[in-house]
């Protein structure tokens, strides 16, 4: 029988607000060692308030999020330390190369970081020969690979991706979708945020929707679509009979174009 | 809970401090032409060593090049990094913010050293100023202490100003001010009233102390006076610059 899994983030009643705006509200989840968890919403839905607030980016107004059993404002460098962050737009110094970019993040988390190991990372994410080029002189699929190589440079026990493909093209996606799944493979959590159903379909064990701030459906994307496959609403909006996840996102969170 | 490992602060000062450094390095061209201005002083400025004294041309000639430290380069940098989102990267890492700034504030202090260092070996050299050793020791604690000025001044600008290209027009305006105010003041050419008024101000201050440095003998009841203006100008744009500061340009 299979040891239960754990919870490696638990995130219990949040809310953020913006002024008087709420962005998430009283929203709850857990994802658990050895999954990927994915947050799916529209435009403005609260997937990056929800994901900063658990980074610590945002203040929560009120409600708890804990990683690897650590409160996120209790004990905000624990929890820090069990995590791995590629923001949305990840930038780093200009002035610095691949190289020398990889070595200041292993010395943040306290990474012993050889050359010999900086060689090995670099073949491992086929940047071999752009270890002195700069952050700004690499595509967009190079400056993925590195910033997910940075991200789990302390092999985290949790790792947070904020639309991880946007902009990819489709070789690059399927490489990093590889990539996020080896993280998966070695035990650890991911949970990430996207609004392509091509990805939560592919590579996410559950996933979250969320609109206007709240969680309005939790499950496996099968079992979303099972759930929701005779909906009048479901069936009014698919396309050529057949129910996707897409459509079960459309009639929950509505047609309407977001901003 | 689960075993984390938090790196030692003195390792993550150590990374920031090697990448710090190696972005200075990398711009070391805008180095140079922080360097370049007080040059240019205490060259054109040689015919007044005889009339107003070597104290009074390398208190000028350093007082500039503080303020093209703390403006120019520091309040550049934290702008530029903050709209990049590098902050925001850093941030999410298990290390405590204020080393950040930590690390970024100790590369100004080697710069304002190196600056100050220039202007002594500058000063011997095209104007054949001599210091004593104790004059050389209390001026490099004197720009450090004046330095603080200019460097919390910067942060009241970033502070204030989240758009990097105003920050950067603004810097330039308020350095130009100081030229202008600190140099012509200083001169006479706008006359004695201007003059006094100008001392009183953190140009002023900050060239008083510089000066009595130089000339430790001449150290008086005015330069006390301009040490605690120093230091209280520090302080309230310390504050003001902590507190008006956000990490990230949204």
């Amino acid at each position: 029988m299979d040891a239960p899994q754990q919870n490696i983030l638990q995130v219990d009643n949040l809310n953020v607000n913006y002024g008087a705006f709420k962005a998430v509200d009283n929203v709850s989840f857990n994802v658990l060692q050895g999954e990927i968890f994915g947050l799916l919403g529209p435009n403005g839905a609260g997937k990056t308030s929800t994901l900063s607030a658990v980074e610590g980016l945002l203040k929560q107004h009120s409600g708890t999020v804990t990683v690897a059993g650590y409160n996120t404002l209790e004990k905000p460098l624990y929890a820090r330390a069990a995590m791995g962050v590629q923001l949305q737009a990840t930038s780093f110094q200009p002035e610095l190369n691949v190289a020398e970019i990889l070595k200041l993040y292993a010395g943040i988390y306290g990474v012993n970081f050889s050359e010999e190991k900086l060689h090995k990372m670099l073949l491992e994410i086929n940047l071999a020969d752009a270890e002195t080029k700069r952050f700004g002189q690499l595509s967009g699929g190079q400056q993925q690979r590195v910033s997910l190589a940075i991200t789990t440079i302390h092999d985290p026990k949790l790792v947070l991706l904020d639309e991880p493909t946007s902009g990819l093209d489709p070789q690059s996606r399927r490489q990093l979708w590889t990539r996020i799944e080896a993280i998966r493979e070695k035990g650890n959590g991911v949970l990430l945020t996207t609004h392509s159903m091509e990805e939560a379909e592919a590579v996410c064990d559950r996933i979250s929707i969320i609109d206007h701030g709240r969680i309005i459906a939790t499950g496996t994307p099968q079992s979303l679509i099972d759930k929701h496959r005779d909906d009048p609403e479901v069936i009014a909006v698919s396309r050529r009979g057949k129910i996707t996840l897409e459509d079960v996102f459309i009639a929950l969170t509505g047609l309407e174009v977001r901003a | 809970m689960m075993e984390v490992n938090i790196p030692k602060t003195s390792a993550v000062m150590a990374s920031l401090l090697r990448s710090d450094f190696t972005t200075l390095w990398r711009n070391r061209r805008s180095v140079v032409m922080v360097l370049l201005v007080p040059m240019i002083i205490v060259f054109s400025w040689k015919a007044l060593v005889a009339t107003a004294g070597g104290a009074f041309v390398l208190s000028n000639s350093i007082t500039l090049g503080l303020v093209a430290v703390g403006l120019m380069g520091y309040t550049n940098s934290i702008a530029r990094d903050r709209d990049k989102g590098v902050f925001q990267r850093l941030r999410v890492s298990p290390l405590p913010l204020w080393t950040i700034m930590a690390s970024r504030l100790l590369i100004q202090l080697s710069l304002i050293i190196l600056l100050t260092i220039v202007v002594f070996i500058s000063g011997y050299q095209l104007d054949h100023i001599t210091i004593s050793a104790g004059g050389y020791a209390l001026t490099l604690l004197a720009a450090i202490i004046g330095g603080a000025v200019y460097l919390s001044l910067g942060q009241v600008i970033v502070g204030r100003i989240k758009n990097p290209e105003t920050v950067n027009s603004t810097a330039r305006l308020i350095y130009f001010g100081f030229i202008m105010v600190g140099m012509f003041g200083e001169l006479g050419v706008l006359g004695d009233k201007f003059k006094k008024a100008v001392d009183w101000t953190p140009y002023g201050t900050v060239k008083t102390i510089l000066a009595g440095s130089l000339e430790p003998m001449k150290w008086n009841n005015n330069t006390n006076v301009a040490l605690l203006l120093t230091l209280g100008y520090t302080i309230v744009f310390a504050t003001l610059g902590i507190k008006w500061f956000k990490w990230d340009s949204k």
